[in-house]
């Protein structure tokens, strides 16, 4: 048996609730009335109703504030303006506040039980709504710890088994045995490379990010992504030019998920970069932004990937040539940027070369 | 004399990969497959370093481990190579980065599968930091 749905009446004149209790009786309902605003909102903690009738006319609170404190404490309950043919104007204006319908004064019993099953029909789907949503989290969670544990544990497994396997036996096995060995390890090594970044992806609530947030030093940040990327480099013969303003304004934002977002880019840089060229990164302020931009002499990204590689899992034409990679870095450090509120562009030609600029907004004493 | 070695970890498979390792390099390696038995072998006897698994279970049972060490006298001078399946949901950390949250005083942290020559590496570095220490004391 379905549960019966909970009405409250708000109204200061007793005949309208007694009426509508009337009209409402037999129903699958459950009722309760308050003859004013401080009873009422009373009886939303107690009652806990599905759907509110307020009246806009009353002594003490007004049907206004009643709905704004309804809709703090609980913004699922559905409300319904009742209000007499003058105050048409201000119905209108409640529902820009959040009610759902209005009923002008005076109605028939028809025309208050119609507006009672949409409004809980109403209810209905703002539950349902928040119930997917949920659940759609939940899923997303589930996955994350479906994708580590079932998949990366077993595999880590087998990866170390083969560890130890070449470890132990390194003095014994044959260039053909232990080639074989080589490529199982290097196939192993791709798949949990590639969990790892769906696991990035999934994982990782950029929004919970802004909880956090700091006074940050963008020098720090990009000093920490290069010292993080030094022996890259230095592999490659690249060399990293570097002008950072000494005075640079601090931003708004979180250390770690910025510096990530500058080892993703410059690592970009690197990544697809020739042996022995240069990379500059440069800091400055512009007006109310912090401006970062990385520029290589690499492959450079052809017109039609451009607009595409921010994407999650999107890889270039000339990219794909010049090195591995699963095309998440950029969509990463994308939303990281835009977390804080940022921005990130890119300019580039192939062949040539490629600007990646973030901007970052100052940090100030006004949020 | 060969050094001792103390291994927590629920995953048979990945345990018998990185022993075999430890004991081709001459380690003497015990293991426990759960955080119970393994606060009891660590009762029992001094090792010079434990292995553990940070994200034991379904939880951070490994967490739990590590707490309860710092807080003891005796065991809070052991070394802890600390192993991990999820870097991500540990933070934000960069492969290969030293930073990561200290459990216990002494501690590293390699993730999941992690190679012959770094193991042996951190093992090795680790167990020696903890000598020298001692010496200095002493
Ligand atoms: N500096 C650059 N020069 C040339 N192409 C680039 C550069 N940065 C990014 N790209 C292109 O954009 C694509 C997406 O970059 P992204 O960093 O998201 O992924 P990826 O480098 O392919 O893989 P990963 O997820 O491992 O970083 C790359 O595949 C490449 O084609
Ligand atoms: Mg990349």
């Amino acid at each position: 048996m379905e549960a019966k749905s909970k009405i409250l009446l708000i109204d200061d004149e007793e005949v309208v609730l007694d009426s509508c209790t009337q009209i409402l009786a037999g129903g699958p309902y459950q009722v309760a009335t308050a003859s004013d605003g401080t009873a009422g909102l009373r009886l939303v903690q107690e009652f806990q109703p599905d759907l509110v009738f307020v009246d806009l006319k009353m002594p003490g609170i007004s049907g206004f504030d009643v709905m704004e404190k309804v809709h703090t404490m609980d913004p699922t309950i559905v409300m319904v303006v009742i209000t007499g043919f003058a105050t048409i104007s201000s119905a209108v204006d409640a529902m820009k506040r959040g009610a759902y319908d209005f009923l002008p004064k005076p109605f028939t019993p028809e025309e208050f039980r119609l507006i009672t099953c949409r409004s809980l029909e109403k209810r209905k789907l703002v539950l349902e709504t928040i119930a997917l949503r949920q659940e759609k989290e939940m899923l997303r969670e589930h996955f994350a710890h479906i994708v580590s544990h079932e998949l990366k544990a077993p595999l880590s497994a087998v990866q170390q088994s083969l560890f130890a396997l070449e470890f132990e036996l390194s003095k014994t096995l044959s260039e053909s045995q232990k080639e074989k060995l080589e490529r199982a390890k290097i196939r192993i090594d791709d798949l949990i490379k590639l969990i790892n970044s769906w696991l990035r992806v999934i994982s990782v609530d950029i929004n919970k990010l802004k909880e956090g947030f700091t006074q940050i030093s963008v020098k720090d940040e990009i000093s920490k992504a290069l010292d993080n990327l030094e022996l890259y480099a230095v592999r490659k013969d690249i060399e990293i030019v570097t002008s950072i303003g000494d005075v640079l304004h601090p931003v708004i934002g979180d250390g770690l998920s910025l510096s990530e977002a500058f080892v993703n880019i410059i690592g970009n840089a690197i990544k697809y970069s020739h042996d022995g060229s240069r990379i500059v990164v440069n800091a400055k302020e512009n007006g109310t932004d912090v401006v970062i931009s990385i520029q290589d002499n690499g492959v450079g990204i052809s017109e039609e990937d451009l607009p595409h590689i921010f994407d999650g899992f999107y890889r270039g034409k000339s990219g794909q040539a010049m090195a591995t990679g699963h095309g998440i870095g950029l969509a990463v450090s994308r939303q990281i940027i835009e977390a804080h509120n940022g921005s990130i562009v890119v300019e580039s030609e192939l062949g040539k070369g490629t600007t990646f600029t973030v901007r970052l907004p100052k940090w100030s004493n006004q949020p | 004399m060969a050094k001792r070695l103390l291994i927590i970890d629920d995953d048979p498979d990945f345990v018998s990969g990185i022993k075999a390792i430890l004991d081709t390099a001459g380690f003497e390696v015990d293991v426990a497959y759960d955080p119970k038995e393994g606060l009891q072998a660590l009762q029992r006897q001094p090792y010079d370093l434990l292995l553990l698994d940070i994200m034991m279970g379904r939880g951070a049972e490994g967490v739990m481990i590590a707490r309860k060490l710092r807080k003891d006298a005796k065991l809070r001078e052991m070394p802890v190579l600390i192993i991990t399946g999820m870097r991500e949901q540990i933070a934000f950390l960069f492969p290969g980065e030293p930073i990561h949250p200290h459990f216990v005083e002494v501690d590293e942290l390699v993730e999941k599968p992690v190679e012959p020559n770094l193991l042996l590496e951190k093992v090795n570095s680790l167990i020696q930091a903890a000598e020298e220490r001692k010496a200095g004391v002493s």
